[in-house]
């Protein structure tokens, strides 16, 4: 008797998915599907605008990285202007930096210490109860008070360079609205409003400890949990660094081996082209040397440890090392390291806030903003935290936007999250009798190692509970499991 | 007394825009007296927020049937937790606050019932005459009157 399992909402991760796992006559996986139910409209509405209010409208399509957006669509902008990245002034260049770290840092604890963390604390097989950031409250107060903390350090630091810890606005075509003023840096260096960025640098190495001591008592089912080959996509520095902000386009196989070599984000068209399948909303973006099958890509920490060379600060670099030197390999293709790899960048971006709030430059008013020969054509490209995240914008001779593409990095990850939960449907799920809630999670669990933002990949509809279904091969309902 | 009064909602959303009308009412009329947040949804992170203050106050539009239309009810710490990390009650967000920084201010919510939720759509008219009812009951409160008045220096009088 054929069945389908339907979970609808995936629960914990930004936005609303639906998965589906079809089993055959006897209990095996037929096929699965991640779907992005979510409907997006930006893209297009966008159109019709002028093109200076684009890094302000598209902020506007997710509440956890706006800052992404903007600063993806800014640099886009710039280009609209005629500015290219290396035109920007120091000054500007190292606040539109320093927010970029700060959205990092703060989604990166939002998705730690609020989605993952429950998972990683209780266990897959947890009751739903306990299961989420209150049962991490009751159980590890000190964890919840740091995790709440630290994502609080980087709202604050949103808020002080942008006016608001969402949706504000720093950049401005061809440069930023403001800079810092020395008592507002000052209060992050001080720690008397709230602990200080050296606290966060330490509790960020706490974090990376506890991960890598996680990894060492759990090491069987972390290496080998969703665990699959795949490319992997992020950028650069020009002397191979991680580079969250402004670098080349670097992909390698799921063996290391180059597949696009540190290509300029501008000529992302020669490279990239996406796929679209009739049960998701999301595209499914890949390399076109590559093809359709085996050229889509990973995106995000995972994919960032894999394809840099080395991390530019000293704290985050040990960790890398150490990471490495544990797993073995060049390349790691499993799933669950993704959680270690952005705690490690959590360290890193920490490192860089110290960094650039000890710089004078952020506080220099002057040459903000800067004026080049108009185009209308712009491209923005961004390492988000969740990944490569691409701005596309075409405008007409009176700078009115005609033409937008997005492609965020949750839409990388479509075929890989799809990957993660066949690997779940296959080796927890198939053949199995009944269906426990632990079963279900596991697939959860999966597709929140990507830390994907399906509202950024869409758009939110509705709310559901999170519903599996069985159906015989005639359509009928046979069981259903509900929680909310 | 220092509270904070938060407004819960989407100003765009037709009634959906009655916590954060209530917020702004006070701060029009009684500029100073208490301490604002306005929001969309509640966060794990509000209990950090609420943790400064000795009383608080939830003003939030609810789709419920309520007797006359809006209530002042107290709150208390409940354990509970919405699927969603950006989606929590006044109740969760207490109960946070109470096991996390061992505070629990003293908390009231206040519902306001409204009809309309579109985006773009004005406030209704019966949602804005509970809402004027709300605001009447709430300066009748002893919320009101004990909250503390800032010192407001002398130069900002002139």
């Amino acid at each position: 008797m054929s069945k389908t399992i339907t979970i609808d909402p995936v629960t914990r991760v930004e936005g609303h998915g639906r998965v589906t796992i079809h089993l055959d006559d006897e209990g095996n996986v037929d096929e699965t599907y991640f779907h992005i139910v979510e409907f997006r409209g930006f893209e297009r509405f966008i159109q019709g605008h002028p093109y200076w209010q684009a890094p302000n409208l598209v902020q506007r399509l997710c509440g956890i990285c706006p800052v992404s957006h903007h600063l993806a669509a800014a640099k886009a902008i710039d280009q609209i202007v005629g500015i290219d990245p290396k035109d920007l002034s120091t000054g500007a260049t190292k606040l539109r930096r320093l927010l970029h770290y700060a959205q990092i840092f703060q989604s990166h604890a939002l998705h730690f210490f609020y989605l993952a963390s429950p998972d990683l604390l209780f266990g897959v097989d947890a009751p739903p109860e306990k299961r989420n950031v209150v049962g991490v409250a009751v159980e590890n107060r000190e964890l919840a008070v740091k995790g709440i903390t630290m994502r609080k350090f980087g709202q604050e630091l949103i808020k002080a360079l942008a006016g608001k810890k969402i949706h504000g606005t720093l950049a401005v075509p061809g440069g930023v609205y403001k800079s810092l003023k020395a008592e507002e840096r000052d209060t992050f260096l001080n720690g008397k409003e709230f602990p200080d960025i050296d606290t966060m640098i330490k509790w960020s190495q706490e974090m990376v400890d506890f991960m890598k001591d996680y990894h060492t008592k759990n090491r069987v089912f972390l290496d080998t949990f969703a665990a699959f080959p795949s490319g992997h996509l992020g950028t650069v520095r020009t002397d191979g660094a991680l580079e969250l902000y402004d670098g080349k386009l670097r992909a390698i196989d799921s063996e290391g081996n180059i597949t696009l070599p540190d290509v300029e984000p501008d000529d992302y068209l020669e490279y990239f082209s996406e796929a679209v399948a009739k049960w998701s909303y999301m595209k499914f973006p890949y390399l076109k040397s590559v093809g359709r099958k085996k050229g889509w890509n990973r995106v995000g920490p995972l994919a960032r440890m894999n394809i840099c060379d080395y991390i530019s600060t000293p704290l985050a670099e040990k960790a890398r090392r150490e990471y490495f030197e544990f797993t073995g390999s060049s390349v790691n293709n499993s799933t669950m390291y993704s959680h270690w790899a952005r705690l490690i960048e959590t360290l890193h971006c920490a490192e860089l806030m110290k960094e650039l709030l000890l710089d004078p430059d952020i506080l220099d008013e002057n040459d903000l903003v800067r004026e080049g020969n108009e185009r209308n054509v712009g491209i923005g490209i961004i390492e988000a935290p969740r990944g490569t995240l691409t701005h596309h914008y075409e405008v007409d001779d009176k700078g009115m936007i005609v033409r937008c593409n997005l492609i965020v990095s949750t839409t990388h990850n479509n075929d890989a999250m799809n990957e993660a939960v066949k690997w779940v449907a296959n080796n927890v799920i198939s053949r199995e009798k009944t269906i426990t809630e632990g079963m279900l999670n596991q697939v959860e669990v999966a597709i929140r190692a990507y830390d994907p933002c399906l509202s950024c990949a869409t758009q939110a509809m509705g709310k559901m509970p999170l519903k599996a279904e069985l159906y015989d091969h005639e359509g009928t309902l046979i069981g259903e499991k509900t929680k909310n | 007394m220092r509270t904070l009064l938060i407004g819960i909602g989407n100003g765009s959303r037709g009634d959906d825009a009655l916590g954060w009308l209530f917020l702004n009412d006070i701060e029009g009329k009684d500029p100073g007296r208490f301490d604002l947040e306005y929001r969309y949804q509640l966060q794990v992170e509000d209990a950090d927020i609420i943790s400064k203050y000795e009383r608080v106050l939830f003003v939030d539009a609810t789709e419920e049937l309520i007797p006359k239309g809006y209530a002042l009810k107290k709150c208390e710490p409940a354990r509970s937790y919405y699927f969603s990390s950006h989606l929590q009650s006044p109740e969760a967000v207490l109960y946070l606050c109470e096991t996390l920084y061992r505070k629990t201010p003293e908390a009231y919510v206040l519902p306001i019932k409204g009809y309309r939720w579109e985006l773009g759509e004005p406030l209704s008219d019966k949602a804005s005459n509970h809402l004027q009812r709300a605001l009447d009951l709430f300066r009748s409160s002893e919320l009101y009157k004990q909250a503390q008045i800032k010192e407001i220096e002398t130069e900002e009088l002139f």
